[in-house]
């Protein structure tokens, strides 16, 4: 037997080892591709990976919390049914979305709320919006992790200008669903916490789950809906009928997004939108001298620049409501209410 | 004191209006001084004649007739009309319809033209609304749940333009 008659077979079943231990490693290797890849990826996630199982969501406001549990049912691309376990007011009520088409089903009223997004044909190209992300924040791995007895991988999204950690997710290994999510304030308190309990990826979902029909005796209402977006946001402005303020003083990174001019009680009603890609805060003004209409919940006041204004925490979203120069104003941010207060003070210089 | 007292001095001491000190030592003089003191008798005889003929021009009413004004007085009971008069006195009706018309002005809905409000939950959905679009948000991601706190919106009319804009809001869970 010559040398290369004894070598060939020891390199054949070093190559069958080989294979073998690369048919059973994960299909997708998180270290092989950048935390912005990674996050890319989880994007597109949804549009091809069916699922099962039950979801946690917390919302921390400065003193207290909400929690939601609901089942959910997602099958590939656009159909999903979210099943509401907690809390108690809303048990038994379920949604069920078809693409941009959203069904709300109260089942205490028994009604039937339909509204609308945009279609994907109007919607803004979410890779679009990623870049913008990506301009303003720097993802970074951090760390594995088990999710819902599924091993992730943790992308953790730092503030570019400030340094802060903003947003950390954590990614199925194998189908790059996002299995867990923490939202932060800037002094680095948890806002919001979304997670899987627990996860069964499958296909078969039988189509009864995701039907919109409308049980008998339930009065169907119209939901919000979503019109086509204007290319000129200047000339949606003009439209309110007065003159508005634009804030100075916005946290770095935001820009405009959008604009759009609502009757809301017989109120025209500007709503300037602004993002950094992540973050979103929403300015309202009007010229009627239309107060905000808390009902029964319990606003409470702070000054700044002699103005008296009032504000409410919704979770990790706070809403300051204030008049100014005969204008009404309102906004609505995921913010800390000192960090709302200084753009308010930057509205009206 | 070797002066005679002055008219005006004089006068004053019969009507009492001198300091004590002087009205001591005008005392003293016409206690000495004859022709002061006749010029005394005749200041107090004058003023007493004046008096007296005021007095005579007073009505006097016989007692009965002003015992009985006294006694009806004393005794009467005002009807419905004159406590309606009572009250329709200027006295009384001018502050009572200040108050009613200040009390009409703050209650009516003239005075006061009711002012829209703004449900404040229709700020919180329509922030969450278009907050969505961003692929990140919290929101916008595949596991995230609707968790209004506030549960109704406030409802928006039709017909809104421009970009992004909503129509009818209700009932966000």
């Amino acid at each position: 037997m010559t040398c290369t008659s004894r070598v060939l077979p020891v390199l054949a079943i070093c190559a069958a080892t080989f294979a073998a231990l690369r048919a059973v490693a994960p299909a997708a290797e998180p270290a092989a591709v950048s935390p912005a890849e990674l996050l890319k990826e989880s994007l597109q996630a949804p549009h091809t990976v069916s699922y099962v199982g039950q979801v946690e969501n917390v919302r921390f406001s400065s003193n207290r919390a909400t929690a939601t549990i609901v089942k959910i049912e997602h099958r590939a691309p656009s159909l999903t049914r979210r099943w509401f376990v907690a809390p108690e007011a809303l048990y038994g009520d379920y949604v069920i979305t078809h693409g941009p088409a959203t069904y709300q089903f109260d089942t205490k009223r028994e009604r039937l709320t339909v509204s609308h997004t945009r279609t994907s044909e109007e919607q803004l190209s979410p890779l679009d919006d990623f870049s913008e992300v990506m301009n303003n924040y720097r993802a970074l791995y951090d760390g594995a992790e088990t999710v819902a007895n599924r091993s992730t991988m943790s992308v953790v999204l730092i503030n570019r200008y400030t340094g802060e950690r903003a947003v950390r997710l954590w990614i199925d290994r194998d189908t790059h669903l996002v299995l867990k999510r923490e939202e932060y304030h800037a002094n680095g308190s948890v806002a919001a916490q979304t997670r899987f309990e627990e996860v069964r990826y499958t296909g078969s979902i039988p189509d009864g789950i995701f039907s919109t029909e409308m049980p008998s005796g339930y009065e169907q209402v119209a939901g919000r809906s979503a019109v086509t977006p204007s290319a000129d946001i200047d000339a949606t402005i003009k439209t309110a009928g007065f003159s508005p303020y634009r804030p100075d003083d916005l946290p770095q990174g935001f820009a405009i997004k959008s604009a759009d001019v609502t009757t809301v009680n017989g109120v025209r009603t500007l709503h300037l939108l602004y993002s950094d890609g992540l973050r979103s805060i929403s300015l309202f003004e009007n010229d009627a001298n239309a107060a905000a209409d808390f009902g029964a919940l319990r606003p409470k006041t702070t000054h700044f620049e002699g103005h008296s204004a009032d504000y409410i925490e919704d979770g990790p979203t706070t809403l300051l409501t204030w008049k100014e120069h005969g204008l009404a104003f309102a906004l609505v941010g995921d913010l800390l209410l000192p960090e709302l207060v200084e753009i308010a003070k930057s509205v009206v210089p | 004191m070797n002066d005679h007292l002055s008219t005006d001095l004089l006068v004053d001491y019969v009507h009492g209006e001198l300091a004590p000190s002087d009205d001591a030592r005008a005392h003293a003089h016409l206690a000495a001084c004859a022709a002061c003191r006749e010029a005394y008798d005749l200041e107090t005889t004058l003023s007493e004649a004046l008096r007296s003929a005021a007095k005579a021009e007073e009505l006097e009413l016989p007692s009965l007739v002003t015992a009985a004004v006294w006694d009806r007085i004393r005794h009467a009971r005002p009807g419905p009309a004159a406590r309606l008069a009572a009250w329709l006195r200027p006295a009384f009706a001018v502050p009572v319809a200040a108050a009613i018309v200040i009390g009409a002005y703050f209650v009516s809905p003239l005075a006061h033209p009711a002012r829209p409000t703004i449900d404040a939950a229709y700020y919180l959905e329509a922030h969450a609304a278009d907050s969505a679009q961003t692929p990140l948000s919290e929101r916008a991601s595949s596991i995230v749940l609707e968790t209004s706190m506030l549960g109704t919106a406030a409802t928006a009319e039709a017909g809104s333009d421009g970009f992004a804009a909503t129509g009818a809001a209700d009932d966000v869970h």
